[in-house]
């Protein structure tokens, strides 16, 4: 009944064209990231070598997009701090304390950028950088320059604006930094010569690279992995293990580019895992200088911003608060209670446990806190609304943590791949990348 | 079937006149835009369109492309004429194509002219922050419509295909719609990460990037790609079917 009759050369086309098209597709479809990771023979180097050489990189112009991926085993937290963005968000339009709300969103905006998993364009010019941070159908953007930043986000139509203080002279502060840190370079350089025995010159850079090597040596171990492929660039690969198997962190891997140095990708894998827990790197990178008009800012009409000014201080301030700080530290020798509880340092190396008495140090920041808020008077928010703001806050903290945390004997446990963290019944915080049972151990014996 | 998409834009635009502006950050992405700049309601109804109204309309007709035929019982007499059984098939597929482009430019240019009737018009903000002029802002938009125009091509092999299996046009239009539903779907759940790069609708809702400040290119090359790469197939499983086929009707 059919109108034609396959022939040979019917036959051959119908063939011809899945035999051709299917394997043309699939090749496409795998052989091209394929070729991204063929093997890559760069010029041996040792670590010292490699080190000095990511040192010496002056990379100062980029443009590329970066993949964060972080999976720490924490629940979500993306739902928590959406919700304080949101509050944050609605109560900024509200009025009362509207700066503070506004700062703690920032808080946590800043806080999701830093854990969370994300693409982002990164633009980066001598001066300028911008993080351009690709959500589906939204976007948030930093833009930072030397006299100004903004944070935007799309999805709440919200940007915030980081100025200096007015009458602010730029130059002078980095002068005014510049001269402070040679002043600094000086004297340790006159102290520590101070120190060495008489017909001794200090140390070379090399020799206090193979020193600072020698000391990490002590703790991890340090190798040049297989050089690969990051974003198109030849890489060095350098891997950082723990000596120790009582932390949680297995290794360390950083992708240094093969030509100028500049750190392409790095990795942290917990121990006994075979993907990293958090790893962020390029996926694709230019060392081109990006075009200006991509730090160039104005925010739309419409749009909410916020206005802030950054606690930036002179070289005459910074003095004031050097010679307060050490009147302070001065009063304290005397004294037996410190105005802050410094964190106590419990082991070192990899299975440090920093302990703080979470208590008596909120207090204390809380304290000095008002302090200073009265004493700058930079938010014009009522001290009532403040009051009502940093109780809602504490409450929402401590809700906060009891979703995150497990109970154990003695407290409560904030277990993520990477780092652990204990809170006391007693009131005491501790922290480190250890085991659960490594940090009740500290606890017990410090108590 | 085109009226039918030019209503969502035209609904859009109404609802949001009638009741007032959504809030920032509630209801589908751009919502809030629109009291601000009618130009939007193109970009909303997208939005809103891409996941179901669209597919179901490219799934219409890829699907009925053979199996209406052969359901009237003309498909016969289409292959009498001496133009090959891979040519009719070609000509199906691009007049599936041009419906693509025809029904993503009706919800744009509808919108668009909706948005300006009964809202202001001004300077586009992107994505960024930043604004673009009327006229930049028109040439995104309708870059963004061939991108979604390019999203619908992969669809429409697969429907396509399906029209080729039966002589029952509604069984290949269902199959075509469930199907994009089902990798949207698969698409939302991160247990199969793995498989959302090889989904036909993974890249379905990036046209945003478009409206990025400088806009973003990859991901309408890496679109093309996938899109390609799925007609590639499909068309290849058609074309082997249809010129296998014994046609009865």
């Amino acid at each position: 009944m059919s109108p034609r009759t396959p022939g040979p050369t019917r036959r051959s086309v119908r063939i011809l064209i899945p035999a051709i098209g299917v394997p043309v597709a699939v090749a496409l479809a795998v052989i091209v990231p394929m070729q991204a990771n063929a093997a890559v023979d760069l010029p041996d180097k040792t670590v010292e070598q490699l080190l000095q050489f990511a040192r010496s990189s002056d990379v100062s112009a980029l443009s590329g997009t970066i993949e964060q991926r972080s999976e720490l085993g924490l629940p979500d937290l993306s739902g928590l701090t959406g919700a304080g963005g949101a509050m944050g968000g609605s109560s900024s339009g509200g009025g009362t304390g509207g700066t503070d709300a506004a700062a703690s969103a920032g808080l946590d905006e800043l806080l999701a950028l830093a854990t969370g998993s994300y693409d982002a364009r990164v633009y980066l010019d001598g001066e300028h950088a911008r993080l351009q941070v690709l959500d589906r159908m939204a976007e948030r953007n930093v833009y930072l320059s030397p006299t100004e930043a903004w944070y935007v986000d799309s999805e709440t139509q919200a940007a915030t604006h980081l100025t200096l203080p007015e009458g602010t002279d730029v130059e002078q502060l980095k002068a005014d930094a510049q001269a402070e840190a040679q002043r600094l370079a000086d004297e340790a350089k006159a102290e520590a010569e101070a120190r060495l025995p008489d017909g001794q010159s200090l140390p070379t850079p090399q020799e206090v690279l193979d020193q600072a090597l020698a000391r990490l040596d002590e703790t991890t171990a340090v190798s040049v992995g297989t050089d690969g492929r990051v974003a198109g660039r030849e890489a060095y690969e350098l891997v950082l293990e723990p000596r120790t198997s009582d932390t949680l962190v297995g290794e360390i891997r950083v992708a240094i580019d093969g030509e100028n140095g500049a750190a392409l990708a790095a990795s942290i894998t917990a121990r006994g895992a075979s993907d990293p827990a958090y790893s962020i790197g390029y996926s694709e990178v230019s060392f081109q200088a990006p075009d200006a008009s991509v730090f160039a800012f104005e925010p739309a009409d419409g749009m909410t911003v916020t206005e802030q000014v950054a606690p930036i201080s002179t070289a005459d301030e910074i003095a004031q608060w050097k010679a307060d700080a050490q009147a302070k530290a001065d009063a304290a020798e005397g004294a037996t209670v410190p105005d802050v509880p410094q964190p106590i340092v419990h082991g070192e190396g990899w299975t440090t446990v920093v302990e703080l008495d979470a208590q008596a140090a909120m207090a204390a920041l809380g304290e000095q806190a008002a302090a200073e808020g009265d004493s700058t008077g930079s938010g014009e928010g009522s001290g009532s609304g403040d009051a009502a703001a940093s109780a809602e806050q504490a409450a929402e903290a401590s809700a906060m943590l009891e979703t995150l945390t497990q109970p154990v004997d003695g407290g409560r446990v904030l277990q993520t791949s990477l780092l652990t963290v204990l809170f006391t019944d007693d009131g005491r915080v501790f922290a480190g990348s250890v085991p659960v049972a490594t940090l009740l151990d500290v606890a017990t014996a410090g108590s | 079937m085109l009226g039918a998409l030019a209503l969502i834009p035209i609904l859009i635009a109404i609802a949001i006149r009638v009741s007032g502006g959504a809030s920032a950050g509630r209801g589908p992405a751009f919502l809030d835009q629109i009291t601000g700049n009618g130009l939007f309601v193109g970009m909303t109804a997208l939005v809103v369109a891409t996941p179901l109204f669209l597919p179901l309309t490219i799934g219409v007709v890829a699907g009925d492309s053979i199996a209406g035929e052969a359901s009237l019982g003309t498909l016969r007499y289409l292959l009498v004429a001496p133009a090959g059984r891979i040519r009719l098939l070609v000509v199906k597929y691009v007049v599936a194509a041009v419906f693509c482009a025809a029904a993503a430019l009706t919800v744009v240019v509808v919108g668009s002219l909706i948005g300006w009737a009964l809202f202001p018009i001004g300077p586009v903000t992107t994505l960024s922050g930043g604004q673009l002029t009327v006229g930049e802002g028109l040439l995104r938009f309708l870059a963004i419509g061939a991108y979604v125009t390019v999203s619908m091509l992969g669809l429409s092999a697969i429907g396509l295909f399906l029209s080729t299996m039966t002589t029952v046009p509604v069984g290949a239009m269902a199959a075509t719609a469930i199907i994009a539903v089902a990798a949207q779907i698969a698409g939302a759940l991160p247990q199969l990460e793995w498989l959302h790069p090889w989904l036909f609708t993974d890249r379905w809702l990036d046209f945003a990037d478009l409206l990025r400040s400088p806009p973003l290119w990859d991901s309408f090359g890496a679109n093309a790609l996938l899109q390609f790469a799925y007609i590639v197939v499909f068309g290849a499983l058609a074309a082997l079917r249809f010129t296998t086929k014994d046609v009865l009707s």
